[in-house]
């Protein structure tokens, strides 16, 4: 790709520039290649003093790409420290755009705008990287309610923020409320049987040993490993999305 | 109690409550299992299934689980268990004779158990006599406070006399044990008499029958008898759906009768490796000496076929040779003495790869059974014994069948070694064989099922090859190393061969008496009363006490 079209996917914007700053950023992430390399020209020296070279918005990005490698409906721990990196850097170029909007403007420098247009476009992928990151974990929380019932597993709670389990609760109460009015005077469970369900009974066999395990009608059942019972369906649902029960298709 | 009317007494009160199945590791209480789950299933009767391998299994089992109880097993259950005034108990076993208790307890035991086998329980009157007799005895001896000794004297001499001859009625009814008929087609009975059998049904309860029939557990008799009924219900189905306008789907399944050869699994063997390792063939060749192999020979050439053909797998053999092999063999084998190579049977069908005999089955799921692969627990090898009985799970199946190979294969050779070293000796009353650790493939045989194969295979061949008259009809005890570690044996006695026997076999008793006398450390945990534990020391004693009782 040249070094043309790179810019304009990547930052959109189409004025052609021979900044400075801009030119160095682009070398940035060409040079970046170079950073395994024993060689650098003298011209680029600089930019290696901390031998690392990373762009604007590579932070954001970073994040992206953490949530996109765990599975479907997997919730990796929330990256805090991520999120204050790029809104440290966030700061930081807003900043730097201050200080020159003020210089444009009392001093009449022309050439800094382009810069001042770049710096902008980053916080906006910033802001557009960090909300979809938020609003992925979101959706992914939400569908663990539909998953997992009302309470969650503590590995997937330490998981979560504090603003995340609040707003847990908040859509826990309000799936709540809706499933209290429809359906009469009970309200009905629509978190219950996802597929449509061929049996009342099913037959399941166990696992590993849990424990004690209480039925509708009060009586206790032992779930020993290798042992198989003919159960009600609704009961075992949660089991069997645990791993505890096995559905058994004769 | 005996259950006379089997749907109202036992399915009816059963429909409306939690129950607790225990059945025990044998293809016969499996396949009876799984028609009772079929029901089950039907009328959503909510149920716990727990494989109980033994005494002492049931008793924890019986400890978690608090429900109505249906059973495979026969001795006095409420002794043993100590269960609350309302639990029920169902007992459906195929082990006779049959508890008194059991028998004669009318609220918390009820068996159901087919009345037309010969039973011979003893009277209420003849066992249960005492409590009365004491109770009037106390009376009296209360009355005649300063009474004259003779009367007394004389009831109690009446009163000895009684309880000996219930001792001695007990022991006689108690001696012998047996088997009756098949849990599965009692299950299968019951299922028909509600109109609610299905084909599947009807295969487990030929599994079941055929598994008695493999196992020697029933005389030749009864199994045609059994087969003759299953037979009017395969027809029944049979001629339920097919028509010259409506015919079935090939993926639809099909019981049919057949006269099939006694080859064990040659179907999905070779035939020559079928011949090999089945029972009556070898037996009769004497595989184990040359002169045998060449008599096999000759066998073959007899019936013009071509080794090439013989020794591939049976699917591949030419379809010239395979059209009419029954009858060719069983005119050969007329010629060599054997005639019963051919018996009555059933096959299934479904899909165009898949034809299964009833005894191929058998072999395959008692292999299932008592795999001795490392990581398999007792508990695992049951499930998966009772996965492989259903339709949809055919690797299973084909596991099981190879593993049913491997088993005979070790069963022949062992057999071959033990005739040729003369492992067998004679001991007065009985025979002996003791098998040593560093047998190979020892661990197969520390299973009662295989155990039992071995032992029977052993001894027909014995019979075969001794020339001793006085030992053909003596009985055979084996032992094979269980635990090495905690260097304990299983011992496994059956009754003698012969031609007519009616398969009752005394070792029960006897294995408790001389375990007694000795005070031997023996385990009698199975529900096969003829199998125990016992550990290597008390093993002389153990067998000369045994000797000194029988002779």
């Amino acid at each position: 790709m040249s070094l043309l079209t790179l810019r304009r996917n990547f930052f959109n914007v189409h004025v052609i520039t021979t900044t400075k700053i801009y030119r160095e950023n682009c070398l940035r992430w060409y040079i970046g290649d170079l950073a395994s390399y024993d060689f650098i020209p003298k011209k680029y020296r600089h930019l290696s003093a901390t031998n690392k070279f990373t762009m604007f918005c590579e932070k954001a990005v970073e994040l992206i790409r953490e949530l996109h490698r765990m599975g479907d409906g997997q919730l990796p721990a929330f990256n805090e420290d991520g999120i204050r990196q790029v809104l440290e850097e966030m700061k930081a170029l807003y900043e730097q755009n201050q200080t020159d909007v003020n210089e444009a403007k009392t001093e009449g420098k022309s050439e800094l705008i382009p810069s001042i247009k770049f710096r902008h476009s980053c916080l906006l992928r910033n802001q557009r990287c960090i909300a979809a990151y938020l609003y992925d974990r979101l959706l992914r929380i939400r569908a663990l309610r539909w998953e997992y019932g009302s309470v969650l597993p503590t590995t997937i709670r330490f998981h979560m923020c504090a603003e995340e389990m609040e707003w847990f609760n908040q859509y826990k109460k309000s799936l709540a409320t809706y499933m209290r009015s429809i359906g009469g005077e009970e309200g009905l469970d629509i978190t219950q049987d996802m597929k449509p369900p061929k049996s009342l009974y099913i037959e399941v066999r166990c696992l590993k040993d849990h424990g004690e395990f209480e039925i509708d009608d009060g009586t206790v059942i032992l779930l020993k490993k290798n042992s198989q019972h003919f159960l009600p369906r609704w009961k075992c649902e949660q089991l069997i999305r645990q791993g505890v029960l096995e559905h058994v298709i004769s | 109690m005996f259950v006379t009317d089997i749907r109202k007494e036992f399915y009816d009160v059963v429909v409306n409550q939690r129950v607790a199945l225990f059945v025990s590791p044998d293809i016969d209480a499996l396949c009876a299992c799984k028609v009772l789950q079929a029901l089950f299933h039907c009328d959503q009767v909510q149920y716990t299934l727990v494989p109980v391998a033994g005494w002492q299994d049931l008793g924890t089992a019986f400890m978690e689980h608090k429900d109505l109880y249906i059973n495979c097993s026969n001795v006095d259950l409420l002794e043993t268990l100590q269960p609350e005034e309302d639990s029920v108990f169902f007992i459906c076993d195929t082990h006779r004779p049959v508890d008194v208790v059991n028998v004669y307890n009318d609220t918390q035991i009820k068996l159901l158990i087919k009345q037309d086998d010969d039973l011979g329980v003893p009277s209420y009157d003849d066992i249960f006599r005492d409590d009365e007799e004491d109770e009037e005895e106390g009376e009296d001896s209360g009355n005649e406070s300063d009474g004259s000794a003779e009367p007394s004297g004389k009831r109690r001499r009446y009163d000895e006399c009684v309880c000996v001859c219930r001792r001695e009625i007990l022991f006689d009814y108690e001696q012998y044990e047996f088997h009756g008929t098949s849990a599965a087609l009692v299950m299968f009975e019951l299922a028909w008499v509600m109109s609610k059998d299905t084909k599947d049904m009807l295969w487990w309860s030929v599994i079941g029958v055929t598994d008695q029939w493999v196992h020697d557990k029933i005389p030749h008799m009864k199994y045609v008898t059994d087969i003759a009924t299953l037979q009017r219900h395969v027809s029944r189905h049979n001629h339920r759906n097919e028509d010259e306008e409506n015919s079935l789907s090939i993926d639809c399944m099909r019981i049919t009768f057949e006269y099939d050869l006694r080859l064990v699994l040659y179907q999905h063997w070779s035939l020559y490796e079928s011949i090999c390792n089945s029972c009556y063939t070898s037996c009769s060749f004497k595989l184990w000496s040359i002169n045998g192999q060449k008599k096999l020979q000759e066998f073959l050439a007899d019936m013009g076929l071509p080794l090439k053909q013989v020794r591939q797998k049976f699917n591949s053999m030419d379809m010239a040779i395979k059209e009419n092999l029954r009858e060719v063999i069983e005119e050969s084998a007329n010629k060599f003495s054997m005639k019963d190579i051919r018996v009555q049977t059933f096959a299934v069908h479904f899909g165009f790869k898949n034809r299964f005999l009833a005894s191929d089955v058998v072999h395959a799921a008692a292999a299932l059974l008592e795999n001795v692969e490392k990581d398999e627990t007792p508990a695992d090898n049951f499930i998966k014994a009772l996965d492989c009985l259903s339709r949809s799970n055919l690797e299973r199946l084909h596991l099981g069948i190879d593993l049913a190979k491997r088993k005979l294969k070790a069963i022949q050779q062992t057999v071959a070694s033990c005739i040729c070293t003369n492992l067998i000796l004679s001991q007065g009353p009985f025979l002996y064989c003791h098998l040593l650790e560093g047998t190979p493939d020892v661990k197969l045989f520390s299973k009662p099922l295989a155990l039992t194969l071995l032992c029977k295979y052993l001894l027909k061949a014995f019979v075969c090859s001794t020339r001793n008259k006085r030992c053909k009809i003596l009985p055979l005890i084996m032992a094979a190393p269980l635990d090495v570690e905690k260097g304990t044996v299983i011992v496994l006695g059956i009754p003698p061969e012969s031609e007519t026997s009616d398969k009752k076999n005394f070792f029960g008793r006897a294995f408790e008496k001389a375990a007694e006398s000795t005070s031997s450390r023996t385990l009698h945990d199975h529900f096969d009363t003829s199998v125990i534990e016992l550990k290597m020391e008390d093993r002389g004693k153990f067998l000369d006490a045994l000797i000194t009782l029988l002779s």
